[in-house]
């Protein structure tokens, strides 16, 4: 059943963002997010769940135990792209149990990491899964719009 | 602010082609779309779809020359194979949006390489036809330089 409640998901390192490079150099640290993704959901009446975690296995716990508590995902897996994790079976599984749910996962990434050239999207399955990549902030912004739409027509 | 949308190969086929991928929307709907999102919020949109690799490089030139504030670009099969594309985009100074319908990513393993994405200044994926309309209505939300 539909509760207009979203979950964001900050992953490993995004406490500190000081040497990001955010769009156009302005100042951005992850309460700045929070504060705008909170501005963004309000406008559309949606609550925000804003979470950041170093550990691995507590995202995978949040994805699993507690996925049937919001209706659409927000994930920035951050420094996990970079291990094994990000394929790692159990993490796909559970987007999966999310998609199939007609559930938005939507991934955001702060700076565009195709320019690195070494970081590598979420897998799930073939649907249901965004990927917003170098918009700083106004990433997660553009999420949140997409998401309420969905949430709307639906 | 002046934008280019500029779409690639087969996307004159939305609607018909593999609509389970795809959706049922129309490339005249999504540019009809993007023209009433443009004029709300005061964007010019120049909506353009070619099937001809060369046409797209051909535009990106015209859109240096023409000084546009911002390119979104759904090069389709092309962002897979076209380094012309990727040189075309790298000389354009204006703002970068990459853009496809479906996540390539969560596709075949073919698609899972992009020329344009390390041209680009960023990456919308998965977020079906809204995308479109999503990224014409963030441009003038983002603190970008506008001629």
């Amino acid at each position: 059943m539909s509760n207009g409640k979203l979950l964001i998901i900050n992953g490993p390192g995004l406490s500190d963002l000081t040497d990001h490079n955010e769009v156009a150099n302005d100042d951005l640290s992850l309460s700045v997010i929070e504060q705008k993704c909170i501005e963004t959901s309000g406008e559309f009446g949606l609550e925000v769940d804003f979470r950041q975690n170093d550990d691995e296995s507590e995202l995978l716990r949040v994805l699993v135990d507690d996925n049937s508590n919001f209706d659409a995902f927000i994930i920035n897996p951050a420094g996990l792209s970079k291990s094994s994790f990000i394929d790692y079976d159990a993490f796909s599984a559970a987007i999966n149990k999310i998609t199939n749910q007609g559930k938005s996962v939507i991934e955001v990434r702060i700076e565009n990491i195709f320019i690195q050239g070494s970081s590598k999207p979420l897998r799930g399955n073939d649907s249901g899964v965004g990927l917003v990549s170098g918009l700083g902030k106004y990433g997660y912004v553009l999420a949140i719009n997409s998401i309420n739409k969905k949430l709307s027509n639906n | 602010m002046n934008i280019y949308v500029i779409n690639g190969p087969n996307i004159n086929l939305l609607g018909t082609r593999e609509p389970e991928i795809y959706g049922k929307e129309t490339l005249e709907g999504i540019s009809k779309e993007c023209q009433e999102k443009a004029s709300k919020v005061g964007h010019s949109v120049k909506f353009m779809q070619s099937n001809y690799e060369g046409e797209i490089v051909e535009w990106i030139q015209d859109a240096i020359i023409n000084k546009v504030d911002a390119i979104v670009i759904n090069a389709a099969a092309y962002t897979h194979t076209s380094i012309a594309i990727h040189d075309a985009l790298k000389s354009y100074s204006g703002y970068k949006v990459e853009l496809h319908i479906s996540n390539p990513h969560l596709r075949e393993s073919f698609r899972h390489v992009s020329f344009i994405s390390s041209a680009v200044d960023s990456v919308v994926a998965g977020l079906g036809p809204d995308g479109y309309i999503q990224v014409i209505d963030l441009l003038s939300e983002l603190p970008i330089k506008v001629n």
